[in-house]
């Protein structure tokens, strides 16, 4: 009877390591969460700074396609007067999952099923997705090459999983 | 053997369930199930000012049909209300009495079958040049939400050169 019980507290053992991570990822969530809130007053505050940049030119525009997780609405390319691009996505909509990214693959295009680790495609982290319906803006990094990266994927981190991708064409 | 089972569970019934919580919580964490169901939405706004300048609210990149064509054929409202196409980057090949008309999506004559009779379409007039930029009025009634497709139409052989279906920019 006493191993009976080391066992199950073996096996209890190993449950509670094994929720640790889940309990960082949780904070990191959380972190995600006001991150979120963050990026929201610095998106205000950006377009306070960015003021009425009439200047701001749509360079690349392409529209969302996804099946698995049915993904629609539209990505364009932003750059403004002082250079700065910034991805925008509108009439967007997809289904909410967990650790869901915006990122940009070095591809024309993306399948609904694609795996880009396993496909070993090159990517570029955008952010977290903000939220899974409306309108919202992502900065893209400065020296990015939009030649090659011409791919918007809405991107699963947890599940390696494309819900969407929007190839982008010149505007 | 069925009692000393049960004895077994009830005897260990707080270990089970201190084993069973956590594996939950951890499933729970990682898959996030409640997700499926829950939707966040954002609406931000455009990183620029709206300007006085025309506004696209319709996109699109032509294609090919009886000819090569290419570029992209986008719509614009003004301020003042009125709405233009505009065709950027297009090519297409010349030739006899071309016309820029709207289509419905579902018109026939997009699934490549000859047009006979009267082809129901928005007139925007003939095709001012085979490349470049080009702009055309888009008539005060025009609806839309029925004729999103853009085509180049060579009226005198009742040919579609090329076709772009709009959606919303």
């Amino acid at each position: 009877m006493v191993r009976g019980w080391k066992a199950v507290l073996a096996v209890a053992g190993l449950a509670v390591l094994g929720a640790i991570p889940s309990v960082t990822l949780a904070q990191d969530k959380m972190q995600g969460d006001s991150m979120k809130k963050d990026s929201a007053m610095q998106d205000s505050m950006q377009h306070e700074d960015m003021g009425p940049d009439k200047n701001a030119k749509p360079l690349l525009t392409g529209t969302f396609h996804g099946k698995v997780h049915s993904t629609s609405g539209r990505a364009t390319v932003y750059q403004g007067a002082d250079g700065k691009k910034i991805l925008r996505l509108t009439h967007f909509k997809t289904s909410n999952g967990p650790d869901v990214h915006v990122i940009l693959v070095a591809a024309k295009d993306a399948k609904d099923d694609a795996n880009f680790i396993s496909g070993n495609v090159e990517r570029i982290e955008l952010g977290k997705l903000k939220g899974n319906e409306g309108d919202q803006n992502y900065e893209l990094p400065e020296n990015i090459d939009l030649a090659k990266f011409q791919t918007v994927s809405i991107y699963c981190e947890r599940f390696n999983a494309n819900f969407g991708a929007a190839p982008l064409a010149k505007f | 053997m069925n009692s000393k089972q049960n004895g077994w569970i009830g005897r260990n019934k707080w270990i089970l369930i201190l084993v069973t919580i956590p594996v939950l919580a951890v499933a729970w964490w990682e898959f996030r199930p409640e997700k499926l169901f829950l939707n966040e939405k954002v609406n931000e706004a455009a990183p620029f000012a709206a300007s006085v300048e025309p506004q696209a609210i319709y996109t699109g990149v032509l294609e090919g049909k009886a000819h090569p064509t290419s570029g992209r054929a986008t719509i614009y409202k003004s301020p003042d209300g009125k709405s233009f196409l505009r065709l950027s980057d297009f090519v297409t090949s010349n030739g006899p009495d071309v016309h820029v008309v709207l289509l419905k999506a579902d018109e026939k004559a997009l699934g490549g079958v000859a047009i006979t009779g009267e082809l129901d379409k928005v007139e925007l007039g003939s095709l001012k040049g085979n490349q470049g930029n080009q702009n055309y009025d888009l008539p005060a009634t025009t609806d839309l939400n029925k004729y999103k497709t853009v085509a180049i139409y060579c009226e005198r052989f009742h040919v579609i050169f090329g076709t772009s279906q709009l959606e919303k920019f």
